[in-house]
């Protein structure tokens, strides 16, 4: 047993201090810098050797390009410097970009949103967009005619699949409207996803809505009534083919009669509820079905008064 | 020596009714119809408050004069109809039917309805039809029902309709044929889903402005306003159509005509109904 710095044995009583295996006296177990013991056993080690930790930091800790102060824990590597994650930030907006990534522009570090703006700034106020960035306009040329373009033009995306990169492209204006790009009725923009086609109209899907709801139909059922869609729950509702028994949405056969409609096995009369079909004779009486063996079991006076208001309605056409 | 127990029914009535509910109950029908069985109590249907499985009771045509509170046990009815019997008097139990959507109780001897009968969870339509029931005999919560689609009040005894019918959001149809009715309260104009309005037989002379706020005129609407004494330019829209008379009625002609009619001093018309025959005035023999 002999100390790992001065190779001499230890004393019978001695302190021995055991780290990771190796053995040192407790005198010999200091920083190779200042030589003096390790403040609360606290050290650095460094191409084998163990500093404390203000020698460690003032020997190899990096300094950050903002504050100067050494960089202990996470260092940001960037714009030739070192960083405290906290001092490196947006010169523009100030947020930190440690997480977020950032973009160096004419020297500076900034964030994606403030770098589209400075470049937005620098291209005058209606920048040309194309693939994620911005240019100005005149430095391309449309795809189909070969005018120089400004920023009016359109950028048309490739269909996916086809290139194994997004290879959109850029067209003038009157080119783009040529190409029979549909328009979406509601928000008269170029539909580039998938189309939507009714009442004679071309729809984003999202744009293609309930007149009632404004919902969505995403493929869904819609019901068309004077130029308008809407969905089966709003037109029933509106347009009133709700059966009047369950007041649910009548699927298949509708009974329509007195101004009401009924699912075809709710038809019945209403004072004995017995099922009636299109060939049962009935009454009416306050625009309900009555089939005729109830009716003649109305007292004679009621029979009296009905038939007698029967009698007085104009006779228009009845539907 | 053990006797026979006694019923003080006869047989004959008893199987009747028995009958159909042991045959509902042998084919797990939920819908039960007894109408025009003869049925005067409902002691003559034995085991009917256990169906706990029926979602429709008919009783139509029958001759029962008192509906016990137990009718309520049957918590998945979803359409009552007592329709032509001689009830003089409901349980407020039926109110809390949890499913209940369709009630029919026309045509019975109604002089009165439960105090908190509009406590309905679910009600949809309610046919009190032909009953003796008017304004002052409506318990307090009466228009609380917000489901209720349709209200038949048709033949009975209303002078004036409650303006708290307002309230009942989603009526579609609201029928106070041959009533008493004097007037109508501009809160009627408040049903905006309002399609089918029966005022005919009554002693109506104007009808306030605001009923112009419905549509009563499209091809699914129905308005019906025959006989009822109306002040001469309302009559005289009424021969060429209903379509004129709610024209009429929004303009500010006949805003000034309706409150100068409405301010001046004057008796309602007489009531020209003649109820004494109705059958619902009819006493019980006790």
């Amino acid at each position: 047993m002999f100390c790992s710095r001065c190779g001499d044995g230890f004393e019978p009583h001695e302190k021995i201090v055991n780290s990771n295996g190796e053995l040192w006296h407790q005198q010999c177990f200091v920083c190779a810098q200042c030589f003096r013991a390790f403040p609360e056993g606290i050290f650095y080690e460094f191409e084998g050797r163990k500093y404390c930790e203000h020698d460690f930091h003032v020997l190899f800790a990096p300094c950050c390009g903002k504050c100067g102060e050494f960089v202990i824990g996470r260092v940001i590597k960037a714009m030739n410097s070192n960083w405290h994650p906290r001092c490196f930030r947006c010169e523009m907006c100030d947020k930190e970009l440690a997480d977020l990534g950032f973009i160096r522009n004419q020297g500076r570090a900034l964030c994606h949103e403030c770098n589209a703006k400075a470049k937005a700034v620098g291209l005058g106020k209606y920048p040309l967009r194309f693939r994620g960035e911005v240019y100005h306009g005149y430095h391309f040329n449309c795809t189909a005619c070969g005018v120089e373009l400004n920023s009016e033009a359109r950028e048309v995306r490739s269909r996916p699949g086809f290139a194994a990169n997004e290879m959109n492209e850029l067209y003038c204006l009157r080119c783009h409207d040529k190409m029979g790009i549909p328009i979406c009725g509601a928000c008269r923009r170029p539909i580039e996803e998938r189309v939507v086609t009714a009442l004679g109209k071309h729809w984003h899907v999202e744009h293609f809505v309930c007149a009632k709801c404004e919902k969505p139909f995403l493929g869904h059922r819609h019901y068309e009534k004077k130029g308008l869609a809407y969905c089966e729950t709003h037109y029933h509702q509106l347009f009133g083919n709700l059966c009047f028994v369950c007041n649910q949405v009548i699927a298949g056969d509708v009974f329509t009669a007195l101004n009401k409609a009924w699912c075809v096995h709710h038809f019945a009369c209403s004072v004995c509820d017995q099922k009636m079909n299109q060939k049962t004779k009935f009454y009416e009486c306050d625009l309900k079905p009555v089939c005729k063996k109830c009716y003649d079991k109305f007292p004679n006076e009621l029979r009296r008064r009905l038939r007698k208001a029967h009698e007085q309605t104009p006779k228009k056409a009845t539907v | 020596m053990e006797q026979a127990p006694v019923s003080c029914i006869p047989n004959t009535k008893m199987l009747k009714a028995k009958k159909v509910i042991d045959e509902a109950k042998e084919t797990q029908n939920p819908e039960l119809d007894l109408a025009d069985k003869g049925i005067a109590s409902f002691e003559e249907m034995p085991g009917l408050f256990n169906m706990l499985n029926i979602t429709r009771l008919t009783l139509s045509h029958n001759k029962i004069q008192v509906v016990p509170p137990g009718l309520a046990n049957l918590i998945n009815l979803e359409i009552l109809n007592l329709f032509n019997n001689q009830i003089e008097e409901l349980p407020t139990s039926l109110s809390s039917m949890p499913k209940l959507r369709i009630l029919n109780v026309g045509m019975n001897r109604l002089d009165v309805l439960p105090r908190g009968f509009g406590a309905f969870p679910v009600l949809e339509v309610l046919d009190l039809t032909y009953n003796n029931l008017d304004e002052s005999n409506l318990p307090g919560n009466f228009f609380m029902m917000e489901t209720l689609r349709a209200l038949y009040l048709g033949d009975n005894d209303f002078e004036f309709l409650p303006p708290e019918v307002g309230q009942l959001k989603n009526l579609q149809i609201l029928v106070l044929r041959e009533n008493d009715l004097v007037e109508l309260p501009k809160e009627v104009g408040d049903l905006t889903r309002l399609r089918e309005l029966h005022i005919q037989g009554n002693r109506l002379t104007v009808l306030p402005p605001e009923i112009g706020n419905l549509d009563l005129v499209s091809n699914k609407s129905v308005l019906k306003m025959e006989n009822n004494p109306w002040v001469t330019p309302i009559a005289d829209q009424l021969q060429v159509g209903v379509s004129h008379v709610m024209e009429y009625i929004r303009t500010e002609t006949y805003r000034y005509v309706y409150s100068r009619h409405m301010s001046s001093e004057r008796q309602p018309p007489p009531k020209t109904n003649d109820k004494s025959k109705k059958i619902s005035r009819a006493r019980q023999q006790s």
